[in-house]
């Protein structure tokens, strides 16, 4: 199941259909199964929250990141970290997190709740 | 170093408020104290986040007067017609009711550094074992030859956002067509870089969607360059042809005085009489309560360890947002939010051995200039070289394709949002 978050995403760029085949995929895949730690992935998440509401709401260009599949969001994650999608903003923090780092932040907004309506 | 003993500060008739002076604290024995000065986004988001991740540990006082913040981000907004002043308006309520942060209605009047003490102007006394200094900015009055804080209904500055950001509404709209403006621009460091060149945007953009084209806006500017220089310049040519024109020091060759009376700004170069508007925006330095407490230097803002956000003058104080020296960092609400994040972490540790992790910033600020059409310029950054040192920084292209300058300002409008529900929900 594709978070809505994701779906948005997937929509604002070509991702769905390169993400199966892209490198960063394996990669991602691989890291998923490394259990990410939630704590540092709380700390981590505040980076994330200053564009990113916490409640799952979704303003703008801004989607939802919580509540999305490890694996899906460590793909994304990853494929701005390598530079298969480029907003300037994401791909700039991608580049401050190790791949412990990202499945943390997986863990920590994968174990949240959606409370939050999208709104345009 | 503060100069008030304890016997002065108490001897001045304080009122004292019970929950911030009980004993000092000891982990499982008190609630250990945190005292926050300025309710801006950096002051705001420390109160929060200390409050929140302890989950009632801490005793978090936050010390505003206010009971409601206007944002200076998104107040060009407002400006141009796109946002309401209830849009740029955010209450406190959430911090005190969902987080339980004592918010003290009240102004800050001094800091006792010895004591570990907050006295507010109606003599309310704060003990704190943290405190978080975040005033944000005072205008340097005195920086501009013949304007002064009396001058500031005449010649708006609109730097620092609620009455003064309505009043340059109201001078703008009743500019008439064929009028001239005049922005003195501020020297650096300064609040929101890329901010006059946005306002001048948002001016120019109200100005010809009114059919006011005939209007001129003239920048008078201290600096040689500033912030998205090649992004605003080409912006202007493109929507705002003949209307908007900057000129830099080696062109105006100083500017040597306003007339708030006649409406007159002379320099070097040449003397605009009869304005519509003069908006000028001054020097700057760290408010005024950083400044008497000692924790400013030479340069009027106050130095930080990059790692912390602890003052460089006391490792019992943290300084985050406009007031402090943030090295390759913009003073930006994001850059504030970003490092009292930081400096929350380390105050829940030092109060109450909670797990610390390294240090992250980041910034990003976005830019409107004209409908649909935003540009952004943003990095990341990390404690380097005794100073918070740009890691990788991006800026927006000349040449992008619509498309992109308006998802840009879609993610310009949800980073508002985010980031005021991060900072007051």
């Amino acid at each position: 199941m594709l978070a809505d978050g994701y779906r948005r995403l997937a929509r604002a760029g070509s991702l769905a259909a390169t993400l199966l085949t892209a490198p960063g995929f394996a990669q991602a895949a691989v890291s998923a199964e490394v259990k990410g730690d939630r704590e540092l992935g709380e700390y981590l998440s505040a980076q994330c929250t200053t564009c990113h509401q916490i409640s799952g709401r979704s303003i703008g260009g801004v989607p939802s990141i919580v509540a999305w599949p490890e694996d899906q969001f460590i793909a994304v994650i990853t494929s701005y970290k390598e530079g298969q999608r480029d907003n300037e903003t994401m791909r700039t923090i991608s580049h401050s997190l190790s791949l412990e780092e990202i499945a943390a932040l997986a863990a920590y907004f994968g174990s949240l709740k959606l409370t939050g309506q999208a709104q345009k | 170093m503060s100069g008030m003993t304890r016997r002065s500060l108490l001897g001045a008739g304080a009122a004292v408020v019970a929950s911030a002076v009980t004993a000092p604290a000891v982990i499982g024995q008190a609630r250990p104290r945190v005292v926050v000065v300025g309710g801006g986004p950096g002051g705001a988001t420390v109160a929060k986040y200390v409050a929140r991740d302890s989950a009632g540990a801490i005793n978090v006082s936050l010390v505003e007067p206010s009971a409601k913040f206007v944002t200076c981000f998104h107040s060009n907004l407002y400006l141009g017609g796109y946002k309401t002043f209830e849009q740029i308006t955010h209450s406190y309520e959430a911090l005190t009711k969902n987080y339980g942060v004592n918010h003290v209605r009240q102004t800050a009047a001094f800091i006792d550094r010895d004591e570990k003490r907050v006295r507010t102007t109606d003599n309310t006394i704060l003990s704190y074992d943290k405190l978080v200094v975040a005033p944000g900015i005072d205008l340097k009055y005195d920086s501009v030859p013949g304007w002064g804080q009396e001058h500031e209904q005449v010649m708006p500055h609109a730097w620092k956002a609620g009455p003064q950001t309505q009043l340059l509404k109201k001078r703008l709209d009743e500019v008439k067509n064929g009028g001239v403006i005049v922005m003195i621009a501020p020297p650096n460091p300064y609040r929101c870089p890329p901010g006059p060149y946005e306002r001048v945007s948002m001016m120019a953009h109200v100005l010809k969607a009114s059919g006011r084209t005939n209007c001129r806006i003239v920048i008078i500017d201290p600096k040689e360059t500033y912030s998205k220089q090649g992004l605003f310049q080409d912006g202007w040519e493109t929507f705002y042809k003949g209307m908007v024109e900057w000129l830099g020091p080696k062109v105006h060759d100083g500017l040597k005085s306003v007339d708030p009376k006649t409406g007159t700004v002379v320099t070097g170069f040449e003397t605009y009489k009869d304005c519509a508007l003069v908006n000028v925006i001054p020097a700057q330095m760290a408010g005024k309560i950083a400044r008497d407490a000692g924790l400013a230097d030479a340069s009027g803002f106050c130095p930080i360890d990059p790692a912390t956000m602890k003052s460089a003058k006391d490792p019992n104080l943290f300084i985050v947002g406009d007031a402090c020296i943030p090295g390759d960092m913009p003073k930006s609400a994001f850059s504030a939010n970003s490092q009292a994040k930081v400096a929350a972490m380390i105050i829940r540790n030092e109060l109450t051995g909670s797990r610390t992790f390294p240090p992250r910033y980041n910034n990003t600020c976005w830019s409107l200039i004209e409908t649909d059409n935003a540009v952004k310029v943003g990095g990341r950054y990390e404690p380097k070289d005794g100073k918070i040192s740009a890691a990788e920084t991006f800026v927006s292209k000349t040449g992008e394709t619509a498309e992109l300058r308006k998802q840009t300002q879609e993610e310009n409008i949800g980073w508002y949002s985010g980031i005021t529900t991060d900072i007051f929900g």
